[in-house]
C-alpha cells in the first residue's frame, strides 16, 4: 500500500551529500523550518578531507601554498567560478561553521591557519587540502622544514586492500630521513576485511592491544607513525589518544580508497548534527515534479512505500553532479534532473573530455553545470534567475572543476552557507 | 659495450603472426627470438571483433580471401579450440539494404564452397531476438569467435615451450647493413633504456602497420596506407551468435560475442599515421547509430570499452607477383636488394597460421634448411595462466572464489592467485610486471568500473609482494589509467560518466595523480 502524506516547510534542500548537509545545518542555525531530502550514503565516498583550493591555475605544476593568493587570482581570471560569487572572509566563515557543527556531533577537525595543509595519501602521494579530520592532523605537520630529519613508521594492516606501507613509504623516502613500512595483523581476520569493518574492529580494545603490541617494538626508532583512517567509525579522535599512549607514538591516519571511514564518521555527524537540530531528514527519498504556485513551491517526494508532498517557500538544489544524478548525461547533451534548468555545456559530446585522462587542464565536461547569480540563483537562457528561492550550491555548479582545483569542500560549503543566508535575508526583508 | 645475441631468425612484432611464425619456426628446430616494442597484441592484432571468418563476408568482393577463410577457420577450429567458440553466424539484411546484393549472396557462397543457409526472417529472429523485426533476409553460416589475446600468448608460450626466446619493450632502433645484407639490429630496452644486438641469419618483419617504418630502416619503400577501424564493448552479451549486415562491407557491420561481451563495429578511416589513435565521439555515434538498424537494442546500451586498430594496406607500389594472396602481402626483400629481410603484412586474424607457414616457409628457404610446417596438424597447447583474457571466462566461478580467495578485481573477479601467476608468467621471460601488462593478460580493470579500484588494490598487492619498489609504481599506474582512457573517452555518458567522475575523484581528487611526484607542496 502507497502511503500519502503532506509536509509544508519555509526550506527544502534537496540533496544530502556534502553541500546539502551544510545547507540543512545552516539553515537550522538560522531557525528556518527545514526538510532535507536525499541520500547521504554518498558520503562514504569523500575522502573527508575539505580542500579550499589546492591548486590554480591547473597549468601550474604545483600546489598553491596560500589558496587566498589564489583565489585572488581565480576571482580575477575566472569570474564565473562559484567562488566569484563570494571573498575569502565567507569561505573561511564557511569552513568554520562546518567545523562547529561537526565539533558539536563530536566529530573533531583540524582547520589550517591560512596555508595549505599537505596529506599524505596511501598512494605515497601528497596532496593539499585546508581542513582533515584531527586524526590527520599531525601528519600535515610531517612536512614542514625539518622534514629531512624525521623518521616515519607507515603501518598498513593485513587484509585491507589497496593499502600498502612499502608503497607509502617508496613515494615518501626522498623527503624524510627514514620512512619505515610494517604490517600489522589484526588477529581473526582472515583474507580481505573492508576499511569501515576494519574501523569497527578497532573500537575493540583487544584490537587495539594488538596493534599495540605489534607497532611497539618500532617505539624507538621513528618520531611519528602513520596508518590508514580505520581508528574506529566512532570516537577516533579517543581511540587514536588510547594507541598513542600505549606505543607512545604520535600517530596520524592517511586516507585511501572508498568507501572511506572519515566519510562514514562524516556522514554520522551530519546525521547527529540535524536530528539535533530539528531538521527533518527524508533520507532515500526521490524529488521529483516541481511546480511553483506563484509563492510556493510543491514537490513530490516517493520511497518504495510512500508518496509524499512537499510544500516550500524556497529550494535549495544541492543534487550534486553525475554520480549523484543531479546532472544526467545523455549521449547528445547534459539535463539536470529535477528542474530541468538550463545547463552550461559544451556544444558537442566530442569537447567533453580531451584526450589524456590525467591532463592537467582538466576535461571541460567538468566545468559544465548550473549558472547562477551572485546569489546562488539558477538563471535561464536569458540570464535571469528562474525563481526567485531557488538555489542552486555544490558541485552542481558550472565553470567548478573542484577535482582539478581541490575546491571540492570549499564551493560546497560557502555557496550552501551563501544561498541558505540569501535566502533568510530576502525572506526576512518580505516578512512572514 | 653493447650485448650482442645471436639466432637464427629474428621476428619483429608480436601480433598474431609473429607469435604465429616464432611459433612455426621453433616447431621446425629454428633456432628464433622475436621482439615486441610493446607487448603482444598492441597493434590490430588486439584491436579487431575476434571473428573467426566463415569467408561468406568476402565472397563477393574477394573470393579467394573467401576460400582460405573458410579452410582456415576449420584448420584452427581443430587445432586450437580452446581459442574458438563456436557460435555460428547470421548475415540479416534490413530494409533499404541493396536487393541484388542479397540475391546473389547465395551462389557466391557456393561457389566458393562455403556453406550457407537461408533462414525465415521469423525464424531468424527467434534464434537471436535482438535482432530487428524488420529483417527482409537472413542466412546462417559457420562464423565463430576467437580470443586474439588467448591466441598470441599460447603461440608465444608453444614457442618458448621449444626453446624460443620472447621479448617485450624491446624497440628496434635501426638495421646495420652490409652489402646486400642486414648484419644486426640493434635493440632498444624501453624499460632500462639499454641498447643491445641481435644477430640473426634472417630478419622478419611482422610488424602490420609499422611495416614501413621498419622496411625502410633496411632502406627498402613499402608505401603504406592506413585505414583505422573502431569498436565497441557492450555492457553484456546481445546474441549468441555473430551477426553479419548483408551488404558490402561498411560501418558498424558485424556483431561478434566475445565470452560475456559483445563487440560491434568497425569504421574505416584513412589516418596519416598507425600511432597515437584513439577512437572518437564521431566514431562511436556513426558506430551506434548504424549498428541500431541491424540490432534496435545498441541505441540504448551501456558501453564499457571502445577500441581501435589500424588496417595495413599495401599502396599500389607492389608488383602482383609479390602478392601472395589479395588478402595478405609477403615480400622477400632480396628483390630490393637486401637478401635475409622479410615483411609479412595485411591479412587477417582469420588467416595468420597461413601467414605464419608461408612465412616461415621463405624463411627455412633462404637458411637452406628442408623442413615441414607443423602447425597444420599440431595442436595448440592450453598453458595455464592464458585463461584469463576471455571476458568473464572467470564469472561462473565467482562463487566458488567468494571467501576463500583474495579478489583483486571485483566486476571480473579476478582473484590475487591469478594476479600472482601471470607476475610470475612476466617474471620467467625476465620483463618487470606492471599493471598495463598486468591488464594486459587478464580481464583486471576491463569492466564497468574502468579499473577504479582493482588498480589500486593490484598496486599495493605488488608493493607488498615486492614486485615493485621505489616509485615507479605511482608511475605504471598513470600508464595504465591513460591507457584505458583511450577506450572510455568517446563511450562516456549515463552511468559510465558517473563511473569515470568518480574514477577522476579518486585519482586526481584525492591521489592527485595529475600533479606528478615533484610538484607536491
Amino acid at each position: 500500500m502507497t502511503e500519502y502524506r503532506k509536509m509544508d516547510c519555509d526550506l527544502l534542500v534537496i540533496g544530502a551529500g556534502m553541500a546539502g548537509m551544510v545547507a540543512a545545518a545552516r539553515a537550522a542555525s538560522l531557525g528556518i523550518r527545514t526538510i532535507l531530502a536525499g541520500n547521504s550514503g554518498s558520503l562514504i565516498f569523500v575522502s573527508g578531507m575539505m580542500d579550499y583550493l589546492g591548486v590554480y591555475p591547473m597549468e601550474a605544476r604545483k600546489s598553491v601554498a596560500d589558496p587566498a593568493l589564489g583565489l585572488a587570482g581565480l576571482r580575477a581570471a575566472e569570474p564565473d567560478h562559484p567562488y566569484g560569487s563570494v571573498d575569502h572572509e565567507q569561505i573561511l566563515q564557511g569552513f568554520d561553521f562546518v567545523k562547529k557543527v561537526l565539533g558539536k556531533a563530536g566529530l573533531a577537525y583540524h582547520l589550517s591557519g591560512g596555508r595549505n595543509l599537505s596529506v599524505l595519501t596511501a598512494m605515497g602521494t601528497l596532496k593539499p587540502s585546508f581542513m582533515v579530520p584531527k586524526t590527520m592532523e599531525k601528519g600535515t605537520r610531517l612536512f614542514g622544514e625539518t622534514a629531512e630529519k624525521k623518521s616515519l613508521l607507515v603501518i598498513d594492516i593485513k587484509g585491507l586492500q589497496g593499502f600498502s606501507a612499502r608503497q607509502v613509504a617508496a613515494g615518501m623516502e626522498h623527503r624524510l630521513a627514514r620512512v619505515i613500512p610494517v604490517t600489522v595483523e589484526i588477529p581473526g581476520i582472515s583474507q580481505t576485511i573492508p576499511p569501515i569493518v576494519l574501523a569497527q574492529l578497532f573500537e575493540d580494545p583487544k584490537v587495539q592491544e594488538a596493534f599495540v603490541r605489534q607497532v611497539l617494538a618500532f617505539s624507538d626508532k621513528v618520531d611519528i607513525a602513520g596508518m590508514p583512517a580505520v581508528c574506529g567509525v566512532h570516537n577516533s579522535l579517543g581511540i587514536q589518544q588510547r594507541l598513542e599512549n600505549l606505543t607512545g607514538l604520535p600517530l596520524f591516519e592517511i586516507p585511501g580508497l572508498p568507501p572511506s571511514v572519515p566519510g562514514l564518521r562524516l556522514k554520522n555527524a551530519f546525521e547527529t548534527s540535524l536530528a539535533a537540530s530539528g531538521v527533518t531528514f527524508l533520507s532515500n527519498v526521490t524529488i521529483k515534479d516541481p511546480v511553483f504556485n506563484g509563492k510556493k513551491f510543491t514537490l513530490t517526494g516517493s520511497t518504495d512505500n510512500r508518496e509524499l508532498s512537499i510544500s516550500a517557500g524556497g529550494v535549495v538544489l544541492a543534487t550534486g553532479r553525475f554520480p549523484g544524478n543531479g546532472l544526467h548525461a545523455r549521449r547528445e547533451r547534459i539535463v539536470e534532473t529535477i528542474f530541468h534548468l538550463n545547463v552550461h555545456q559544451p556544444v558537442t559530446r566530442s569537447l567533453w573530455h580531451g584526450t589524456d585522462f590525467l591532463t592537467r587542464q582538466g576535461h571541460l565536461v567538468n566545468r559544465a553545470g548550473i549558472e547562477t547569480d551572485k546569489d546562488f540563483r539558477p538563471l535561464n537562457k536569458r540570464g535571469a534567475p528562474v525563481f526567485d528561492h531557488l538555489y542552486a550550491v555544490g558541485s552542481i555548479l558550472a565553470h567548478n572543476d573542484w577535482i582539478r582545483l581541490k575546491s571540492g569542500a570549499g564551493v560546497c560549503l560557502v555557496s550552501a552557507c551563501a544561498a541558505v543566508d540569501r535566502f533568510h535575508k530576502r525572506r526576512s526583508k518580505a516578512g512572514p | 659495450m653493447e650485448k650482442t645475441i645471436e639466432t637464427q631468425v629474428l621476428v619483429i612484432g608480436g601480433g598474431a603472426t609473429g607469435t604465429g611464425i616464432a611459433r612455426d619456426l621453433s616447431l621446425r628446430g629454428v633456432r628464433v627470438i622475436l621482439i615486441e616494442k610493446s607487448d603482444l597484441n598492441a597493434g590490430a592484432s588486439g584491436a579487431n571483433h575476434g571473428l573467426l571468418h566463415s569467408g561468406a563476408r568476402y565472397v563477393h568482393s574477394d573470393i579467394e580471401a573467401a576460400m582460405e577463410c573458410r579452410s582456415e577457420g576449420l584448420l584452427l577450429k581443430q587445432i586450437a579450440p580452446h581459442c574458438i567458440e563456436e557460435t555460428g553466424g547470421l548475415f540479416v539484411a534490413v530494409p533499404g539494404d541493396d536487393e541484388a546484393y542479397i540475391a546473389d549472396f547465395p551462389g557466391m557462397c557456393e561457389r566458393a564452397g562455403i556453406p550457407c543457409r537461408p533462414l525465415d526472417v521469423k525464424d531468424a529472429g527467434q534464434m537471436e531476438p535482438c535482432l530487428s523485426p524488420l529483417l527482409i533476409a537472413a542466412f546462417e553460416v559457420a562464423d565463430a569467435a576467437i580470443d586474439p589475446f588467448k591466441l598470441s600468448i599460447e603461440n608465444m608460450n608453444h614457442s618458448l615451450a621449444q626453446g624460443g626466446k620472447y621479448s617485450n619493450h624491446s624497440q628496434l632502433k635501426e638495421f646495420i647493413r652490409k652489402d646486400r645484407k642486414i648484419i644486426f639490429a640493434r635493440i632498444l630496452d624501453t624499460k632500462t633504456n639499454e641498447t643491445s644486438r641481435i644477430r640473426a641469419d634472417i630478419y622478419i618483419s611482422a610488424t602490420g602497420a609499422w611495416a614501413g617504418f621498419v622496411a625502410a630502416m633496411a632502406g627498402v619503400d613499402i608505401p603504406m596506407v592506413y585505414s583505422k577501424g573502431s569498436l565497441l564493448v557492450t555492457g553484456q552479451r546481445m546474441a549468441t551468435r555473430v551477426i553479419n549486415r548483408l551488404r558490402q562491407a561498411g560501418d558498424a557491420d558485424i556483431l561478434v560475442p566475445g565470452g560475456v561481451v559483445s563487440i560491434i563495429g568497425t569504421t574505416s578511416l584513412r589516418v596519416k599515421s598507425p600511432d597515437n589513435i584513439f577512437p572518437s565521439v564521431d566514431e562511436v555515434d556513426l558506430i551506434i547509430n548504424q549498428g541500431k538498424q541491424m540490432v534496435p537494442d545498441l541505441g540504448s546500451r551501456r558501453y564499457i570499452r571502445a577500441y581501435c586498430g589500424v588496417r595495413p594496406l599495401i599502396g599500389s607500389g607492389g608488383t602482383d607477383d609479390r602478392d601472395l594472396s589479395r588478402g595478405f602481402c609477403l615480400l622477400d626483400h632480396a628483390n630490393d636488394g637486401v637478401e635475409n629481410f622479410i615483411t609479412i603484412t595485411g591479412g587477417k586474424l582469420t588467416t595468420f597460421r597461413l601467414m605464419a607457414e608461408k612465412t616461415s616457409d621463405l624463411a627455412c628457404e633462404r637458411l637452406g634448411l628442408p623442413s615441414v610446417c607443423r602447425t597444420r596438424y599440431l595442436a595448440l597447447p592450453q598453458t595455464e595462466g592464458s585463461g584469463w583474457t576471455e571476458p568473464g571466462v572467470s564469472l561462473g566461478q565467482g562463487s566458488s572464489f567468494h571467501g576463500r580467495e583474495e579478489m583483486m578485481c571485483e566486476c571480473e573477479m579476478v582473484p590475487a592467485s591469478a594476479i600472482d601467476a601471470i607476475v610470475a608468467g612476466i617474471r620467467k621471460n625476465r620483463a618487470v610486471p606492471d599493471l598495463l601488462s598486468i591488464a594486459l593478460r587478464s580481464r583486471m580493470g576491463k569492466g564497468p568500473c574502468q579499473g577504479s579500484s582493482c588498480s589500486l588494490r593490484v598496486l599495493s598487492h605488488l608493493y607488498n609482494r615486492g614486485e615493485i619498489t621505489g616509485p615507479q609504481g605511482v608511475d605504471g599506474l598513470r600508464r595504465f589509467l591513460n591507457e584505458r582512457w583511450k577506450g572510455e573517452r568517446a563511450l562516456l555518458w549515463g552511468t559510465s560518466l558517473a563511473q569515470s567522475s568518480l574514477k577522476e575523484m579518486i585519482h586526481c581528487g584525492l591521489f592527485c595523480l595529475e600533479l606528478g611526484q615533484g610538484d607536491l607542496p
